[in-house]
């Protein structure tokens, strides 16, 4: 079995954003860069499925800055068991909206073929949520998104989805894309021999030139960027007893914030 | 003059509250730019809903019934909502964050090769449309635009007021072809799970409990706080990676984005990856038994106490102002 597994580099979810007013761009030099937290349910999807079939292989793809993105592949991808990477390095694609970076993706996965494509089911940084659903469509296949869990059959897969209030359960055949969230597994950390040793494994970097296609236009661009809404001082209720507190708390909610 | 069309979703023939929220936030925009309102429904049989799609704001409403639209399924969905703006050109259709909008409208931009925008929290019209929409799970907000002739944009629920402007709404009924060999991920059945009666994202009051409660048995205070006020119960990823409650009710940066009209942070210290997931709520409750925990510096409301004393007695006093 052949898969893919799209992997995006964000900032940590630590990360402080500091703008004062109305900004053009976010100054991201302060930024620590990490894999995406639920492609790591993808990747270790992706390797448990190869592991337990004891045969198939695993290729991470990700469009970004190759300089930016490789130590990721290394630590991240390759030293937990995918066996090579492909990099769609190229500066044209700076602000590629996600359909733009879908169709990249897809660019690279057609020319590849896999039986499985998995993604996180979005990017901690744009929260666009968009990206593996619509390479599912432009590559022609069926998609599972928000998967929770899997099982794997030869030709077909059966997916539970997390819908409002409850689980959708989906079949769908092969090839097929999947979008992962969390409680689908426990991503391995990486052991240092094995870091060392995908130093060793094959990293492929293109532009969309080697892939045959034209640099996809975004449809979208961010025009600005803005602070959240500043929130006003919080009002601490004391009273002699909790039962007190609870009922001034409640009177407020009701009377004042008008949320009762 | 845009016309902007609005998906009304219907999950087991239950509209979701979103899409009246949807068409209030279309009539505003045509109201000042001119153009027009339009519902979109797709549905299996019986679902009548042009008199409330009047009532929030629509001019036309568009119905396709066909028994296939019985149980959602991305393809099928698609290829009606395709067939609907390629036919009709609206210059932008709104679709409801939801699980079924979340699937559906990156699909259905693919498909079409147009502008789409997830999560919207605001619509404004500056010589185009302007989608204001939270990022970095709401530490700071984006304004996008589009150069496409259609852009679809994901609303995310409680994030408009729903109002009724009182019109009524021409029916229209669409009858697309729908080509169903072409549906391979299909929907095998569904199961109503422990996030229960009220969903994390759509509820109007959220009360989440974190590792103050202590244990997994002592879950059941916050889940009575929430019955109290008819809210649903959130977790921080501390309880679910505990194993204490589900990953469903996980808030923050790798769960949910909340932005109900009350949150209630019950023995929640406010991580930054917690805030991310909540801080655009319109009203914050907190109680710890730390006044210096951070979540007091989002809070609207404090109580800085024992939560196993407080939570219980303010479940008494909102049964009590709630009747
Ligand atoms: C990549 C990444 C993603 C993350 N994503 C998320 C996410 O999506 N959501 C999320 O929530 N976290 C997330 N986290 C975790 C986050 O950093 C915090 O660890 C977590 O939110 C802490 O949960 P907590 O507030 O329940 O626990 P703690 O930080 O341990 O706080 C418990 C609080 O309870 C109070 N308390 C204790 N006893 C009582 C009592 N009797 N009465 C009243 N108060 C009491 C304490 O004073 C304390 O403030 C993420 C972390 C990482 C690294
Ligand atoms: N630049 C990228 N390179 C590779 N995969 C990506 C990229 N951007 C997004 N993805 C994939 O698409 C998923 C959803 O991203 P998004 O739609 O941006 O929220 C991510 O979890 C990744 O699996």
């Amino acid at each position: 079995m052949k898969i893919a597994v799209c992997v995006k580099q964000v900032p940590d979810s630590e990360t402080r954003i500091n703008l004062s007013g109305p900004a053009a761009a976010l100054d991201s030099s302060s930024f620590t860069m990490i894999i995406n937290p639920y492609d790591q349910f993808a990747v270790e999807e992706a390797v448990k499925i190869k592991e337990a079939r004891g045969a198939g292989e695993v290729t991470a793809v990700t469009v970004g800055a190759q300089a930016r993105v490789r130590e990721m592949l290394k630590k991240d991808c390759l030293a937990v068991g995918c066996d090579k990477a492909v990099v769609v390095d190229d500066p044209a694609l700076a602000n590629a909206d996600p359909l733009a970076v879908a169709k990249v993706l897809a660019a690279v996965l057609r020319r590849d073929q896999y039986d499985l494509v998995l993604f996180g089911i979005k990017a901690i940084d744009d929260d666009a949520s968009q990206v593996g659903v619509m390479t599912a469509e432009l590559l022609g296949l069926p998609h599972v998104g928000y998967i929770g869990a899997l099982e794997l059959g030869q030709t077909t897969l059966t997916a539970r989805r997390e819908v409002e209030g409850g689980v959708e359960v989906v079949t769908s055949p092969l090839p097929c894309v999947l979008t992962c969230g969390k409680g689908l597994n426990e991503p391995r950390l990486p052991s240092l021999p094995n870091i060392m040793k995908a130093g060793m494994k094959p990293v492929e970097v293109v532009d969309c030139a080697a892939l045959g296609v034209a640099v996809p236009a975004s449809h979208t661009a961010v025009k600005q960027y803005t602070p959240p809404p500043p929130r006003g001082a919080c009002t601490m209720i004391t009273a002699d007893t909790p039962a007190e507190a609870a009922r001034a708390l409640a009177r407020k909610l009701r009377d004042e914030a008008k949320v009762i | 003059m845009p016309n902007i069309a609005v998906f009304i979703e219907q999950r087991a023939g239950q509209i979701k509250t979103v899409s009246w929220q949807m068409l209030s936030a279309a009539r505003a925009l045509v109201d000042q730019q001119g153009g027009e309102v339009w519902g979109v429904h797709l549905h299996a049989a019986g679902c009548q809903v042009q008199d409330q799609a009047g009532q929030h704001g629509a001019h036309k409403v568009f119905t396709a019934e066909a028994p296939a639209f019985a149980t959602y399924d991305s393809e099928l969905w698609t290829q009606a909502l395709a067939a609907f703006t390629r036919e009709h050109k609206p210059d932008v259709l709104l679709i409801g964050s939801t699980a079924m909008g979340k699937d559906l409208a990156p699909r259905l931009a693919a498909r079409l090769d147009c502008a789409c925008v997830s999560d919207a929290v605001g619509l404004s019209w500056d010589g185009g449309l302007v989608v204001k929409r939270p990022v970095f799970a709401g530490k700071c907000f984006a304004e996008v635009t589009s150069t496409a002739p259609l852009t679809v944009v994901g609303i995310r629920p409680n994030a408009f007021a729903q109002e009724a402007v009182g019109g009524t709404a021409e029916a229209l009924a669409l009858t697309p072809a729908l080509d169903a060999a072409a549906a391979r991920a299909r929907v095998t059945s569904e199961e109503t799970g422990s996030a229960g009666k009220v969903s994390l994202t759509e509820a109007e009051v959220v009360v989440s409990g974190g590792r103050g409660i202590k244990g997994p048995e002592n879950y059941v205070l916050i889940e009575q706080l929430a019955e109290a006020f008819g809210a649903a119960a959130g977790a921080s990823r501390a309880i679910v990676d505990a194993g204490w409650v589900d990953y469903s009710h996980q808030v923050g940066q790798t769960g949910k984005t909340v932005a109900p009209n009350l949150y209630v942070a019950c023995g929640i210290s406010g991580a930054i990856q917690h805030l991310a997931g909540m801080s655009s709520s319109k009203c914050i409750v907190a109680i710890n038994k730390d006044e210096n925990a951070p979540i007091f510096k989002v809070a609207d409301y404090g109580i800085a106490g024992d939560l196993f004393q407080i939570v219980p007695a303010l479940t008494e006093a909102v049964k009590e102002l709630r009747g």
